[in-house]
C-alpha cells in the first residue's frame, strides 16, 4: 500500500526541519512548469518497517488558501490535486505558536476544503511552549487531532506514529475555495474544477478570509492568554528602539559593535586556524617525498583550501551575533528602520540583513536573502550582494593601500589610507544598491514593492541556540566552499605548474628565478600573456593578469600569487619584501616603475566590482536555480570592474 | 472621524475601518492577523516617511510602509 502526506504551514514554521527528520533529509526539488520551487518529496524513514509506504511532500509556505505568490500557488496546486493523478491521503498542518491565530485561520480554511483528513502538528521549541491542556482544547475546538512536538531527533518515532495512525483513504475534496482572478496566475496547472469558485469582486474573497480569521480568533482567545508583562516590556522597548531619532542612533551603534567584534574576535581565531593549516602543511612536507605529489598537496590543496578555511571564524562569529539579535526580536526592527533607505533602491527592509551579512562573506548573505518575500526583490538583492566588500577583499586592500597610498593627513585630521579603505567600502555598497535599483527599474520591473512585517515580542536570546546556529553555518561553509575550493585549488596548481620547462633552461639559476620562469611558461602564464591586451588599457601587465585570474578561485589568492610571480615564494600581505619588490618592479621598455598609484587604484577598483569568487557563483547557481543569472551577474560586474579601473587608471596617470 | 492610517500620530489609537481595495495588500494584512474592526496604536513613525510601527489589539506588534497605511481607513478613538 502507498500513501501520500502533504506538509503545509507558514513560511519558516519549522516544516522543513520536520520533513528532514522524518525523511532523513533526502530532499528532491520538484519542478512546476519551468519554475523551480523548493517543494521536497521524500519517503518516511520508517517505511521499511511497515507495509504502508508513506511519501511525504514538504510544500512551500502558505498563509491562506488564496495565493499571492508562486510559492502559495504551488501549495494550493497540490492541495487541489491539479497535476498528479495520484491523490493524497492526509494533510499535516504545522502550527506556528508565534503566529497562532493566523495558523488557526489556515487550519479552518483547510478543514472546510478537505474535511477531517487533516491533522495538526504544533511545533514548539525552547521559546514556544504549549501545555497538554491547551493541546486538548485545540483538539476540541477544531475537531482535529493535534500533536505537540519539537523537531528534535528524539521525537521522530512519535511524529512518525502520529502521522501513520492518522492515514486513511484518499482525500476527496468536500469543500470549495473562493479565489479572485489575480490569484489564478500563481497556480501553475490551474484548470476549471468545481471546487474553485472564481470571484470578480476582490472584496468577497477578502471577506471570506476575514471570516476564517474571526473564527480563529475566537478559538485562540479560549486557548491562550496574552503575556501582558512581555507585551508591556515590548511596548516600552519599542518606544526607544524604533524611535525615529534614538532608534536610528542605536541601530548604527549596534551594527558598528557587531562589525567591530567580528574584526576584533576573529583575528586571534583566524591566526590559530592559519597556524594549524601551516602545521598541517609542514607535516605533509616532511612526510611526503619531494615531487609533484608533495607540491600538489602542500601548495595546491593545503595552501588553497587553507586560505579559505581561515575565514570560517568570521562566519561563525557573525552568525552567532546575528542569531542573538534574531532571537531577541531586534532584526525585524532593524528591517523597519532601514526600509525607507532600501525602498529608494526598489528593495525591501528585509534586504538589510542579507546585505549586512555580505560584508563578512557573500555566501551567507545570499542565503539570508531567502526571507525576502517578493521574488523579484530577492533576485535583485542576490544579484548585487557580491559587490558588497567582503572580508576576502581585505588582504588585497591592505597590501595595495599600504604600499601605494602615501600616509598623509587629509583636511588636517583624516588619515589618507583609512579614507581609501572607507572609499572602497562605500563604492561597493553604493553600487550594489544602485545596480539593484537599475534591475528593479528594468529587468526585474513591476511587482510594487511591499513591506509588511510582524514585530515579535522581545525575549532574552539563548546562547546555546546561537552557538548551534554558528556551528551549523561554519560546517556548511567548510563543506560547500571547501569542496569547490578544493577542486579549484587543484586546477590552479596544475595550470600554474605545467607544462614544465626544459631542464637546460633552468640550469645554474636561482630557485626563485626558476619559479618565476616556470610560471611564465605554464598554462596560467600563457593565459596571462593572452589576456594582456585587455589589461593594457587599465594599466596592468600579464603578471597582474595571472593574479586576477587566480583570484577567481578566491580573492585572497591574489596576494600569494603575486608573491610567487615576483619570485618570492610564499608571501603574505604584511610582507615588506613583497611591497618593496612591487615598488621596484620596472617596465621592460620604458624603465619606469611598473606599479604606481594609478596601477594600484586600477587593481583596487577592479577588486571592488569584479565577481571573482567561484564559491559565490556556485551559491548563486543554487539559490537562483539557473546558470543564466549567475553568468549575467559575473558579466555585468566584470564590465563595471573594467570600466571602473579604466577610469581610475586614466584619471591618475 | 474617518482618517487614513498614515496620518495617525505617535500614541494615537484607532479602529480599522476598511482595507485597501487591492486584494494583495488586504491578504498580507490578514495573514499578519490584522482584521477590520481591530484596534491599533501607533508606536513609531520611522524617519523620512519610513514605515509605521503599530501595536495591534492586546498583544501583537507590526510595521507597514506608509504607502500601505495610506490606503487603510481608520476611526480615531480618544
Amino acid at each position: 500500500m502507498n500513501s501520500k502526506v502533504l506538509l503545509v504551514g507558514f513560511p519558516n514554521s519549522g516544516k522543513s526541519s520536520l520533513f528532514n527528520i522524518l525523511s532523513g533529509q533526502r530532499r528532491k526539488v520538484t519542478n512546476y512548469s519551468g519554475i523551480t520551487v523548493d517543494a521536497a518529496q521524500g519517503d518516511l524513514l520508517s517505511n521499511d518497517q511497515y507495509d504502508n509506504k508513506v511519501k511525504i511532500v514538504d510544500l512551500p509556505g502558505m498563509y491562506n488558501l488564496v495565493p499571492t505568490s508562486i510559492d502559495e500557488g504551488v501549495s494550493l496546486n497540490s492541495l487541489l490535486n491539479l497535476t498528479s493523478d495520484v491523490s493524497y491521503n492526509l494533510v499535516a498542518l504545522v502550527v506556528d505558536i508565534e503566529r497562532f491565530e493566523s495558523s488557526m485561520s489556515l487550519c479552518l480554511a483547510l478543514k472546510d476544503l478537505i474535511g477531517d483528513k487533516l491533522v495538526l502538528i504544533i511545533n514548539k521549541d525552547d521559546k514556544k511552549v504549549i501545555t497538554n491542556e491547551q493541546r486538548k482544547l485545540i483538539e476540541k475546538e477544531t475537531g482535529l487531532k493535534a500533536l505537540t512536538t519539537s523537531s528534535k531527533k528524539s521525537n521522530v518515532r512519535e511524529i512518525d506514529r502520529f502521522i501513520r495512525d492518522s492515514i486513511k483513504e484518499e482525500v476527496a475534496l468536500t469543500g470549495k475555495v473562493t479565489l479572485s482572478k489575480e490569484c489564478l496566475e500563481y497556480i501553475p496547472d490551474y484548470k476549471d474544477i468545481p471546487q474553485v469558485i472564481v470571484e470578480e469582486d476582490q472584496k468577497i474573497v477578502l471577506d471570506q478570509v476575514n471570516q476564517y480569521h474571526k473564527r480563529a480568533r475566537e478559538i485562540v482567545e479560549k486557548i491562550v492568554r496574552p503575556d501582558s508583562k512581555r507585551v508591556e516590556v515590548t511596548r516600552k522597548l519599542d518606544k526607544l528602539l524604533v524611535h525615529p531619532l534614538w532608534g536610528s542612533i542605536i541601530f548604527v551603534i549596534i551594527f558598528y559593535l557587531i562589525f567591530n567584534s567580528i574584526y576584533e574576535w576573529a583575528g586571534p581565531l583566524m591566526d590559530s586556524v592559519d597556524s594549524l593549516v601551516g602545521l598541517l602543511g609542514d607535516w605533509a612536507s616532511s612526510v611526503l617525498p619531494d615531487g609533484y605529489l608533495k607540491s600538489l598537496v602542500v601548495d595546491g590543496v593545503i595552501a588553497g583550501v587553507g586560505g579559505v578555511i581561515i575565514f570560517a571564524p568570521q562566519i561563525g562569529i557573525l552568525f552567532f551575533l546575528l542569531s542573538l539579535l534574531e532571537q531577541s526580536g531586534y532584526i525585524s526592527r532593524a528591517a523597519v528602520l532601514s526600509d525607507r533607505v532600501m525602498s529608494i533602491f526598489g528593495l525591501n527592509g528585509k534586504a538589510f540583513l542579507p546585505y549586512l551579512s555580505g560584508f563578512a562573506c557573500s555566501i551567507p548573505g545570499i542565503m539570508a536573502a531567502r526571507t525576502i518575500p517578493s521574488k523579484k526583490e530577492r533576485v535583485a538583492t542576490i544579484m548585487t550582494i557580491p559587490m558588497i566588500t567582503c572580508s576576502a577583499r581585505l588582504p588585497v586592500y591592505i597590501l595595495l593601500i599600504g604600499t601605494f597610498v602615501p600616509k598623509e593627513k587629509v583636511f588636517g585630521f583624516l588619515n589618507s589610507q583609512a579614507l581609501s579603505f572607507f572609499f572602497l567600502y562605500f563604492l561597493g555598497s553604493f553600487f550594489a544598491l544602485f545596480m539593484a535599483l537599475i534591475f528593479r527599474l528594468t529587468y526585474f520591473k513591476g511587482e510594487t514593492s511591499s513591506f509588511f512585517i510582524d514585530l515579535p515580542l522581545y525575549q532574552r536570546p539563548r546562547l546555546r541556540i546561537a552557538l548551534g546556529t554558528a556551528l551549523q553555518k561554519v560546517k556548511f561553509f567548510c563543506k560547500k566552499a571547501g569542496t569547490i575550493i578544493l577542486v579549484l585549488s587543484i586546477g590552479i596548481w596544475f595550470a600554474s605548474t605545467f607544462p614544465r620547462l626544459n631542464p637546460s633552461e633552468v640550469l645554474n639559476k636561482d630557485p626563485e628565478v626558476v619559479a618565476s620562469l616556470q610560471l611564465q611558461n605554464s598554462f596560467m602564464g600563457r593565459i596571462g600573456k593572452t589576456i594582456e591586451p585587455v589589461l593594457k588599457p587599465i594599466g596592468m601587465d600579464w603578471k597582474m593578469g595571472v593574479g586576477l585570474l587566480v583570484a577567481f578561485g578566491a580573492r585572497e589568492l591574489f596576494v600569494s600569487t603575486m608573491g610567487t610571480i615576483y619570485a618570492l615564494g610564499e608571501v603574505d600581505e604584511e610582507s615588506s619584501t613583497l611591497r618593496e619588490r612591487l615598488k621596484l618592479e620596472k617596465d621592460e621598455v620604458t624603465g619606469e616603475p611598473k606599479f604606481n598609484l594609478a596601477v594600484a587604484w586600477s587593481i583596487l577598483i577592479f577588486f571592488v566590482f569584479s565577481l571573482q569568487c567561484t564559491s559565490t557563483l556556485a551559491i548563486l547557481r543554487r539559490e537562483l536555480g539557473n546558470w543564466k543569472q549567475p553568468i549575467f551577474a559575473f558579466t555585468y560586474m566584470g564590465v563595471l570592474a573594467w570600466v571602473g579601473s579604466f577610469i581610475a587608471y586614466n584619471l591618475l596617470s | 472621524m474617518q482618517v487614513r492610517m498614515s496620518t495617525l500620530k505617535i500614541g494615537e489609537k484607532a479602529i480599522i475601518d476598511s482595507f485597501p481595495e487591492n486584494s494583495q495588500e488586504g491578504l498580507r494584512l490578514l495573514s499578519l492577523g490584522i482584521l477590520p474592526g481591530d484596534e491599533v496604536e501607533v508606536t513609531s513613525k520611522a524617519l523620512f516617511l519610513g514605515p509605521l510601527s503599530l501595536k495591534h489589539c492586546k498583544n501583537t506588534f507590526f510595521a507597514i510602509r506608509r504607502s500601505h497605511a495610506n490606503k487603510i481607513l481608520v476611526r480615531l478613538i480618544n
